[in-house]
């Protein structure tokens, strides 16, 4: 029997019916993983911790979790103790972790088998995964087309069924677009929720974990497993986190949904309009109704992401300096040389513009014109949401104006071209809300995202509102054909 | 021309927190190396930061003591740079809302006392330590510091002299030990200090350009170096030349000042707030507890010792100079009604035997009981002031007490009239000549009577009761 | 933004361009400061900055050793490492 395309719900059904064993299953993700190597979503294997852990798992005991057996895949930046961990960098080529992170360990800890780490863009900054050192990764709805990024791996492995579900990190989209390009739903949680510890840092402020995976319901079964306060995160949160299955099937009945008035689609593709059109029919039918809303500042979401983010990269990158881990140059006359030449050697372009740019935007000078002035219009950009959220409980937008495009057709003239790529996706880092991503259909035979961002800590009503509209409609059912894989 | 110095100094205190700054990492002295340092002190990917809200409290303390206004919201930022011992290749400070703002220390000169501003104070993590020459072409890295906390408190620009920038030092070393906010132990690095220094005019308003001194952490070395510099200083302005902005290194081999090499390039170290680590609130009633629970300072020791123990002004001044000396004396006190007598000793023999050995009173094998018990020996008459100082030396190189001292070697005062008449009368009766001078006006001899009762009973009899019989039998 | 600015921010973040990219990244970090720069527009007098989207105080931790010292996998993991230390080149202060 066939587990690939299964969901975490049916794959928990076969176990537990005895249909299929914990390491059989295991086994067949492997297995998976082999046969479309050439999709390139892994970088590392687990087969050798992976397999033993399979066969230890005991499906019997009576607090057994829904993930016990249950094969993932964790995105490369994640520290994993003894396995490898490279973020997909020449500079973490040959990093071997002496800890795991957080919610790496908590889906472990839940009897889940991570099989393998994921490919991504080079420390997540991307959204096509093509910055990775170890190559791109293949849409699985079409070949030579990007998977979308940077958990583009992750998004990857989901959408050919390789695992039923996978980590991500989403800063400025990196969950929700990679979701939507491959036709899988995913969720950035809010900033906060889960811990971030021994997530390798991009931009500290705007990072989360989150779980991509096949349905809303599989969402909730791995945010549940991962959320919660932890003593090593301080800036995660002590807030109860309730059993987000415990609503998911709440009827929509009088749901206000806020229609982004600033936001305008008539600029996108019209198949992608109608797409988003036929969206809101679904939740009309379903008793939701429909505002538009203004949130002034969100235009400036863009370039205020693009100061941020790269302003807390330049910082956090500072430690790839090749002295107590990582990459290290040879041939080098002195310590400023040994720093400049394995990072020069270690990092991608990229990383090095993005380094730059933060550089500059904290330097003595610009501080004020670039770092502090984007922080001010963050503020103003929470207001907009805090605002808003008064009046609506959820807010809809595409979750990129693009459908998957073909390698190397974006970006590579005007790095700006593929930042507005994320126009959609990161105000809700901005401000720390939670956003999910899930099919609503296909355009040109590629899958295209619906987002729904909910308020702080309400992931619940985005869980629920995805959920009810996945059992009204069928597009999260759709697979991709692997053709030539 | 007559020149005028202008020194700042931005001193940096070891809290003595049993853990780090952000992390759990033990900070004990003298570790093997790169064994103190756990995965955030190693600066790994993905780790972060944890605030230790007892080095909070610790600067909160030295901020009450030197009447500071303490920011009750204290943001950490990032300082950037790269160095081989800073693992992060940041380093976690405060920048623009420091702990401790304002507040002044009073230094003692000779004569006078003079108030020193304090600017600010704030907490940051320490660096690892690099060790250059111990391995051939390579400079090794131990993390074991990194991530200890610091307070690095900002002096204004108003020391004028070395001797002053002593005398603030001493003052400062003498405040943070008595707060217990750090060890101030020195030669461990505990207690250092930059030094800015610049030379203008008498009389101009502006203040020439300075250098800035690294990292002194002796009192004698802060003393040259400061004066090496005031005179290089001088030197190039009397050429009419220009001092140049920089950092430089004391030589202590050398006894001189050079510019540091690593720290040529200019440096731009793009400060921004520690996303990593959300504001720190100390609340009102955290602040009133550091101060109900705050330790006796110099002044107010000086004054109980002179109103409750009786003591004079100069031996209250002493012993209260120091926060281990005046720890002892206050244990031992405990002991002993013989306050003065325990002073005098503390002051006397005892500060002697340190200075000697140049050790700390805690790291030596005396304590307070046992001096406690010695000075109640001395004072019952079961030993002689005499003894007392060889039982003393004995003390100091075992771990017995003065009354195993006593037993074991007979010391025990002879204090018996009887006996004592006996070993007199033994005297008379073997010096008749010099019993014969004295009785003839020769009065200087009876030294020698109670020198030959002393040897004959080998120091052990008591001198008042030897005194009182001889002249009775002297007659 | 000149060469000479590219220059000096390179050395702040120690990092080198190949002389055949230079002139692209030059450009692209123009462009990109141009988008940022695009927030000049917006006023923001008398806003405080959010510089996290928590707006809560920091948790902190007790004096208390716990210590996970992994001595030898830290240094394993460096490129260059002895017994008990960290190699670097000599460094000349």
């Amino acid at each position: 029997m066939s587990v690939q395309f299964k969901s975490i719900t049916e794959l928990r059904a076969m176990l537990d019916n005895k249909l299929i064993s914990a390491p059989e299953l295991t086994q067949e993700s492997f297995q998976l993983a082999k046969k479309y190597k050439e999709l390139n979503c892994f970088v590392t294997m687990n087969e050798e911790l992976g397999t033993k852990n399979a066969n230890t798992v005991d499906l019997n005991d009576k607090n057994a979790s829904t993930l016990a057996g249950i094969p993932l895949a964790q995105k490369d930046l994640f520290c994993t103790e003894g396995l490898r961990t490279t973020c997909s960098s020449k500079i973490l080529a040959n990093f071997i972790p002496p800890y795991t992170a957080t919610a790496v360990k908590k889906l472990e800890d839940a009897g889940s088998i991570t099989i393998g780490k994921t490919n991504m863009d080079e420390f997540a900054m991307g959204s096509s995964n093509e910055t990775s050192y170890f190559g791109n990764v293949h849409n699985p709805w079409k070949k030579g087309y990007v998977p979308g990024g940077s958990s583009g791996g992750s998004a990857a492995a989901v959408s050919a069924g390789i695992v039923p579900a996978a980590t991500g990190t989403d800063t400025g989209g990196s969950i929700r677009q990679p979701a939507a390009h491959c036709g899988i739903t995913g969720l950035k949680p809010t900033y906060g929720r889960i811990s971030r510890w021994g997530m390798i840092a991009f931009a500290s402020s705007l990072d989360q974990a989150g779980p991509l995976a096949r349905t809303a319901e599989d969402c909730a079964i791995l945010l549940n497993a991962m959320s919660g306060h932890d003593s090593k995160d301080t800036t995660s949160l002590s807030s109860n986190v309730p059993d987000f299955l415990e609503d998911i099937n709440q009827p929509l009945d009088g749901l206000k949904i806020g229609i982004i008035k600033e936001f305008d689609l008539s600029d996108l593709d019209s198949e992608v309009q109608a797409r988003f059109e036929d969206s809101k029919k679904i939740y009309e039918n379903l008793g939701a109704h429909f505002v538009e809303v203004s949130l002034p500042n969100i235009s400036a979401s863009v370039p205020t992401y693009y100061s941020i983010a790269p302003a807390e990269c330049s910082s956090n990158l500072s430690r790839f300096d090749g002295v107590r881990f990582g990459y290290r140059a040879e041939d080098i006359d002195d310590l400023n040389d040994l720093y400049i030449k394995s990072r020069s050697e270690g990092f991608g372009d990229e990383v090095k513009r993005r380094i730059l740019i933060g550089t500059y935007a904290l330097s003595t000078g610009y501080y004020d014109a670039y770092y502090k002035k984007a922080q001010q219009v963050r503020r103003l950009i929470k207001n907009d949401f805090d605002n808003i959220f008064q009046s609506v409980d959820i807010l809809m937008t595409p979750t990129s104006p693009n459908t998957a495009f073909k390698f190397d057709s974006k970006g590579m003239q005007n790095p700006v071209e593929l930042y507005l790529e994320d126009l959609f996706t990161i105000s809700s880092n901005l401000a720390g809300l939670p956003a999910i991503s899930i099919p609503h259909g296909q355009v040109n035979s590629l899958p295209v995202g619906l987002q729904l961002i909910g308020n702080f800590l309400r992931e619940d009503q985005l869980l629920n509102a995805s959920h009810i509209f996945q059992q009204n409609s069928d597009f999260h059912l759709a697979q991709p054909s692997l053709e030539g894989f | 021309m007559i020149w005028e110095t202008v020194i700042g100094l931005e001193t940096h205190v070891q809290l003595s927190t049993k853990t780090k700054l952000f992390s759990r990492a033990s900070t004990a002295f003298g570790a093997s190396p790169n064994t103190n340092v756990n995965l955030i002190d190693c600066g790994l990917p993905g780790v972060l930061p944890s605030v230790n809200k007892e080095a909070f409290y610790k600067a909160i303390r030295f901020g009450l003591a030197i009447d500071a206004k303490i920011n009750q919201t204290s943001i950490f930022d990032r300082k950037n740079y790269f160095y081989a011992d800073l693992p992060k290749g940041y380093q976690i400070t405060q920048m623009d809302l420091p702990i401790v703002l304002g507040g002044s220390i009073e230094i003692l000169l000779d004569d006078s006392a003079k108030t020193i501003n304090i600017t600010r104070a704030h907490l940051e993590e320490d660096a690892g330590k690099s060790i250059h020459d111990e391995y051939e072409g390579f400079s090794a890295i131990d993390l074991n510091r990194a991530g200890t906390p610091l307070l690095e408190i900002v002096s204004e620009p108003e020391i004028s002299s070395a001797k002053e920038a002593v005398a603030y030092m001493k003052a400062m070393h003498q405040l943070v030990t008595y707060l217990d906010v750090s060890d101030g132990n020195m030669a461990q690095g505990s207690l250092r200090c930059d030094a800015n220094v610049s030379i203008r005019k008498k009389g101009d308003a502006e203040l020439g350009t300075r250098t800035e001194i690294k990292n002194i952490n002796s009192f004698k070395f802060i003393e040259k170096a400061i004066n090496f510099e005031i005179k290089r200083q001088i030197k190039i302005l009397e050429n009419g030349e220009k001092v140049t902005q920089e950092t430089r290194l004391y030589d202590s081999s050398k006894d001189e000042t050079r510019p540091m090499r690593s720290k040529e390039f200019a440096n731009d170290y793009r400060y921004f707030p520690e996303p990593d680590l959300l504001p720190v609130i100390i609340s009102d009633q955290e602040i009133q507890k550091i101060r109900d629970e705050f330790p006796e300072l110099p002044k107010e020791k000086e004054a109980r010792y002179q109103g409750e123990l009786g003591l004079s002004e100069y031996d209250s001044q002493i012993i209260s100079s120091s926060k281990s000396m005046a720890d002892f004396f206050d244990a031992a006190v405990k002991k002993t009604k013989n306050y003065s007598l325990l002073s005098n000793w503390l002051i006397g023999e005892i500060s002697a035997y340190l200075n000697k050995e140049q050790i700390d009173i805690h790291a030596s094998t005396l304590t307070a009981d046992k001096v406690a018990m010695l000075i109640n020996r001395i004072d019952d008459q079961t030993i002689s002031g005499k003894i007392g100082k060889s039982i003393f030396e004995e003390m100091c190189v075992s771990r017995s007490t003065p009354d195993e001292i006593i037993e074991s070697k007979g010391l025990k005062q002879i204090s018996d009239d009887g006996a004592i008449e006996e070993i007199i009368m033994t005297v008379i009766n073997e010096n008749p000549s010099q019993v014969e001078a004295y009785l003839s006006g020769k009065d200087k001899l009876f030294g020698f009577f109670v020198g030959q009762v002393m040897k004959l009973t080998e120091g052990k009899a008591n001198p008042k009761a030897v005194n009182s019989i001889l002249k009775d039998k002297l007659k | 933004m000149d060469q000479e600015t590219v220059r000096t921010i390179c050395y702040l973040a120690r990092l080198e361009i190949d002389q055949d990219k230079s002139e692209k990244i030059q450009q692209d970090l123009e462009t990109i400061i141009e988008l940022i720069g695009s927030l000049q527009t917006i006023d923001t007098s008398n806003i405080e900055p959010l510089y996290s989207p928590l707006e809560m105080t920091a948790l902190t931790h007790e004096d208390l050793e716990n210590s996970d010292n992994k001595k030898d996998k830290f240094l394993e993991n460096a490129a260059l490492s002895n017994k008990d230390y960290f190699l670097v080149p000599r460094v000349v202060e």
